[in-house]
């Protein structure tokens, strides 16, 4: 797929998570303080969708339309997994948006994504640059 | 139009997934495109349509206010931050603060509410199971001492 094909997939899924209303700060706060369970029945309702046209993706020979295989590799676990997702969903409960809502509220229209998105950024750039330290050192350890 | 119910939008955000890998070979993912955003210094590689999915959203947020009858600019939100009274520039820190434990987190547990929660759940993955268990604890932990911080709610 090009580059505007992507773009394109982007903008539907983000269409999707407005509509789904993941967009909207107080039901993201809802489903924390359990007084909106509307997004707990959009994940879990997505969940079982996608598991089920993954099964068949799979059962058909896990190939794209145009017959290249499609890589249906799970993200690795290691043991940072826990402690990372408590990070994010501090972050989660703080800002009441994530990296894809985030970017979707912007369109529609909430400036106070922009603060946020600079954040997420921010984040992902020390991240990465304390794993390189991270990896450089252990190198010379070793 | 209104915003759909649960199971509608959750139908067709499930649905997207493996409709996007039968059309593109890859399992979608968000929080990876703002590391290419952060590796754009960098000679394109394979995961630069992370960052074109990325920038795709926002288009979709506008079409879907555009629906509703909209867009209309906000700047103020509908976080538990508004419960504290405190200036508007304040108020935008916290939420750069909080985005910033939103991007250190992805990238360490590898992945967000997308990629993990719904797409390696869907895929039946260790990693994206434990990650969301993680996602869970840290949003009503955080959620809920902000409450009390704020002396309860209405």
């Amino acid at each position: 797929m090009k580059p505007l094909a992507f773009l394109a997939s982007g903008a539907a899924f983000g269409f999707l998570l407005s509509m789904a209303r993941a967009t909207d700060a107080a039901a993201i706060v809802g489903m924390f303080r359990l007084t909106d369970l509307h997004l707990f029945g959009v994940i879990g309702s997505a969940i079982a969708t996608a598991a089920l046209g993954i099964a068949l993706l799979k059962r058909s020979g896990a190939r794209t339309a145009d017959g290249q295989s499609i890589s249906l590799q799970p993200k690795p676990y290691h043991r940072a997994v826990l402690a990372g997702g408590v990070i994010f969903g501090v972050g989660w409960g703080i800002s009441a948006t994530c990296p894809g809502t985030a970017l979707a509220q912007l369109g529609e229209g909430k400036l106070y994504a922009v603060p946020t998105i600079l954040g997420i950024l921010l984040g992902t750039w020390l991240q990465q640059r304390l794993a390189r330290r991270a990896a450089v050192t252990s190198v010379k350890v070793a | 139009m209104q915003n759909w119910p649960f199971w509608i939008a959750g139908m067709a955000l499930g649905a997207f997934v493996p409709l996007f890998a039968w059309g593109s070979g890859k399992l979608l993912g968000i929080s990876s495109g703002y590391a290419e955003a952060c590796a754009l210094h960098k000679p394109a590689g394979s995961e630069r349509w992370k960052l074109w999915f990325a920038l795709g959203l926002p288009l979709g947020g506008l079409v879907a206010a555009i629906v509703r009858g909209g867009p209309e600019l906000a700047s103020t939100s509908a976080t538990l931050l508004e419960n504290f009274h405190v200036s508007g520039s304040a108020q935008y820190a916290l939420l750069a603060l909080g985005g910033a434990l939103v991007g250190y987190g992805a990238r360490t547990a590898g992945g967000c509410t997308s990629g993990h929660s719904i797409v390696g759940i869907a895929l039946g993955a260790k990693s994206s199971l434990v990650a969301t268990i993680g996602f869970m604890i840290g949003g009503f932990a955080a959620t809920w001492i902000l409450v009390a911080l704020a002396g309860g709610l209405a």
